[in-house]
């Protein structure tokens, strides 16, 4: 088969940016969607989220991208994988309401016996549960997205772990024909191993953020300094070059809380042990509230009744998404000082209960403050000049717990600068 | 973690304390006459919470628009047996009782730290609630009961070591340490004092109890500092204020070292404004109104 038609069903974040990575890899797709304004935007070239390359390759593919509303026209696609993003609420539970619907809407108006694929995350026991159209044969791939390089992860994945109803037979051949267009391993397994795999790489992750939370907070209590011990680890093969040791306040954005949240959920009903993942949600928990710590038991002595300036609302950079957001979270405590922040992305209007005015710049939101606080690490952010935004504040503390700024630069400035994983001296 | 009822603290229409007449009870009952709240305080002599005919006299004491603050405990220095646990109980039983005669609109108990095991660091109100001993158990027990006779109008209140200069209690700590650099010119301590507390002013204590009130909250919250010290430092503080002359004895260590910390988001969150003394601050004001009295 030299050409493949594939359909992408549920334009979300997910959805989109995968439709647009398989056109980059050369196929034909089609990319459909219930809700006729978020077709009408895509097909203006506007996509539902904000993700680095994502209009780039829109533009760049357009002819090989159809955004539909018509689900008559899937009936001729040779493959279609069913994408819509999973909300969920603040315990990380999932609501599979809206990737059910698209399932049985893919089953109704495929042809016969066109592969269906779920790629959106589902939990454990959810496929092989799936009733469809008989003869219709049923994959769930596993989508490692990462928010800030969905574009990216999607085009040139590192694998493709996909599960199967028995993961010896011979896939299907339109499916192989989409997979091979991608050039990396591919990881057949039965259904259950596919939809716990997902999960078990985001438990990995936790635990190594996990791990620089606590030692991190060790370092800031001892005079040690993180950022020095984790090139060591990265260094040693058992850990690993690209592993997740940076501290953090806490995880968010949701997908990473929905999968403790379903391990802890199984191991309750199935009677294992999930005490690691418990603490590493304590750990998450406790984290998220570093900064406001910070706040109370150091800076307030320095600078009674603050102006604080937050910058950054998104959960992490070069997203728009703000679930679960620390900067949100701590901003809920701030109701007591002055207050102004500064998302290159989320408008104030992400921040309920507090009236802010939107400013046009990260230094307009410094002018006049006591303190700064960099909540999202933001290109731009690592960008500003420590003597520009000396210029702009009132006062000289910078709280940046991810070391967005240089220390000796900001101490050059006679800036004090607090940062995660160092004592502050 | 607290929720309010109240952003902004309310006056109030009384404060019922039980247990009024001892070192905690005065420092709440001064702190609400500052923000002239009506006080009507009990102390057990008044108010046996083990007699009979307890229940219906504290039923007959509560108006509706009360708020009932509950210090009444046999406190370990009286006893760590069953006997103890079980007269404990008893007096909460009394209690819920009597409000389940006549509510009230809010129920402040005062629990204890004793209801969290000792090396879970740092303690915080989300941490797991497994005393050690009777004493943690009594106070987790009667929290129990009060939730289930008052709901969501019960704040739960777990202070750590609490220090003052009236303090009548001699457990291991600042007032001790102040009787015996006091009496004998000497702080005797166990090991070198390698064991870290948090210790609590009472006036912080009071003063939590009536934001607590004013806002009408509802929940637990842990009354502790946040800042720890180890024995051995907190006697040479306390010696310091008596000046050079003050001995500190090491003794020799028969007991493992334990360690306590508590994290205080829920505090900062809940009264952001508030800040607590110092331990050296009011190590200062212990001794002053100690020497003064």
């Amino acid at each position: 088969m030299s050409e493949i038609a594939v359909a992408y069903i549920g334009m979300t974040h997910l959805g989109v940016n995968s439709a647009v990575a398989a056109a980059a890899r050369g196929m034909q797709v089609t990319c459909f969607d219930p809700d006729e304004e978020v077709v009408e935007a895509l097909n203006a070239g506007v996509p539902p989220v904000t993700e680095p390359q994502l209009e780039h390759f829109m533009r760049e593919n357009e002819e090989r991208l159809t955004f539909t509303a018509d689900k008559a026209s899937l009936r001729s696609a040779d493959v279609a994988i069913v994408a819509p993003d999973v909300p969920t609420d603040d315990e990380g539970n999932s609501d599979l309401s809206g990737l059910k619907n698209l399932l049985a809407l893919a089953d109704t108006n495929l042809g016969p016996a066109i592969p269906l694929i779920v790629l959106s995350q589902v939990p454990p026991g959810f496929s092989r549960s799936l009733a469809l159209e008989s003869g219709r044969p049923f994959y769930c791939q596993v989508e490692t997205l990462i928010f800030g390089q969905a574009v990216e992860r999607a085009l040139n994945p590192e694998r493709i772990i996909f599960g199967a109803a028995a993961p010896d037979a011979p896939i299907h051949p339109s499916y192989q024909a989409f997979l091979n267009r991608f050039d990396c391993p591919l990881l057949p397994m039965r259904y259950e191993s596919a939809e716990l795999a997902k999960i078990a790489i985001n438990c990995c992750l936790v635990s190594s953020i996990s791990v620089a939370n606590t030692l991190g907070e060790l370092c800031e209590k001892i005079g040690a300094d993180w950022s020095e011990i984790a090139p060591a680890l990265k260094l040693d093969r058992r850990i690993g070059q690209y592993a997740y040791l940076s501290p953090g306040l806490g995880i968010a954005g949701g997908n990473l809380e929905r999968d403790l949240n379903t391990v802890m959920r199984y191991a309750s009903a199935y009677g294992t042990d999930a005490g690691a993942v418990e603490a590493w949600v304590r750990n998450s928990r406790y984290r998220r509230d570093w900064v406001l710590r910070l706040l109370h038991d150091q800076l307030l002595d320095y600078a009674p009744n603050p102006k604080i300036v937050v910058w950054g609302l998104a959960y992490k950079q070069d997203t728009h998404s703000t679930k679960n957001s620390p900067a949100l979270a701590l901003i809920d405590h701030l109701g007591a000082f002055g207050l102004s922040a500064y998302d290159p992305v989320v408008p104030v209007s992400a921040v309920l209960n507090r009236a802010l005015e939107q400013k046009q710049s990260a230094l307009d939101a410094c002018e006049g403050a006591d303190i700064l606080i960099i909540m999202t690490p933001w290109e731009e952010f690592k960008d500003t000049a420590p003597a520009d935004i000396k210029a702009h504040m009132a006062g000289s503390i910078i709280v940046d717990p991810y070391g967005v700024l240089d220390t000796n630069a900001c101490t050059a400035q006679a800036l004090q600068h607090f940062t995660l994983g160092r004592a502050n001296v | 973690m607290l929720t309010h009822t109240f952003d902004s603290p309310q006056k109030l229409a009384r404060v019922v304390l039980l247990g009024g007449s001892g070192f905690v009870g005065q420092a709440i009952e001064a702190a609400l006459e500052k923000t002239n709240t009506p006080v009507k305080s009990f102390s057990s002599a008044e108010l046996d919470l083990s007699a009979e005919t307890a229940v219906d006299q504290l039923a007959g004491e509560l108006h509706k628009n009360d708020r009932l603050v509950i210090l009444s405990a046999l406190t370990p220095d009286k006893g760590r047996d069953i006997a103890t646990f079980m007269k404990n109980l008893k007096m909460i039983e009394t209690v819920c009782a009597a409000v389940g005669k006549a509510p009230v609109q809010q129920i402040v108990y005062f629990s204890s730290d004793a209801v969290y095991p000792l090396g879970d660091s740092p303690v915080s109100e989300a941490s797991a609630a497994a005393p050690a001993d009777l004493y943690g158990a009594m106070h987790l027990a009667r929290e129990l009961m009060l939730k289930d006779t008052a709901g969501d109008k019960l704040v739960v209140l777990r202070p750590t070591l609490i220090y003052g200069a009236d303090d009548s209690h001699n457990s291991y700590g600042p007032n001790r340490f102040r009787r015996l650099a006091a009496k004998e010119g000497k702080i005797t301590i166990g090991g070198k004092g390698e064991e870290t507390r948090d210790h609590v002013f009472v006036e912080d204590v009071a003063e939590i109890v009536t934001l607590v009130l004013g806002h009408g909250s509802t929940g637990v919250l842990n009354v502790a500092t946040g800042s720890s010290v180890d024995f051995g430092a907190l006697a040479h503080m306390v010696a310091s204020l008596f000046g050079d002359g003050v001995e500190i004895c090491p003794t020799e260590r028969n007991m493992p070292v334990t360690h306590r910390h508590f994290d205080i988001t829920a505090t900062r969150k809940a009264f952001p404004e508030f800040q607590f003394a110092s331990l050296e601050e009011g190590l200062r004001k212990a001794h002053k109104e100690f020497s003064d009295s």
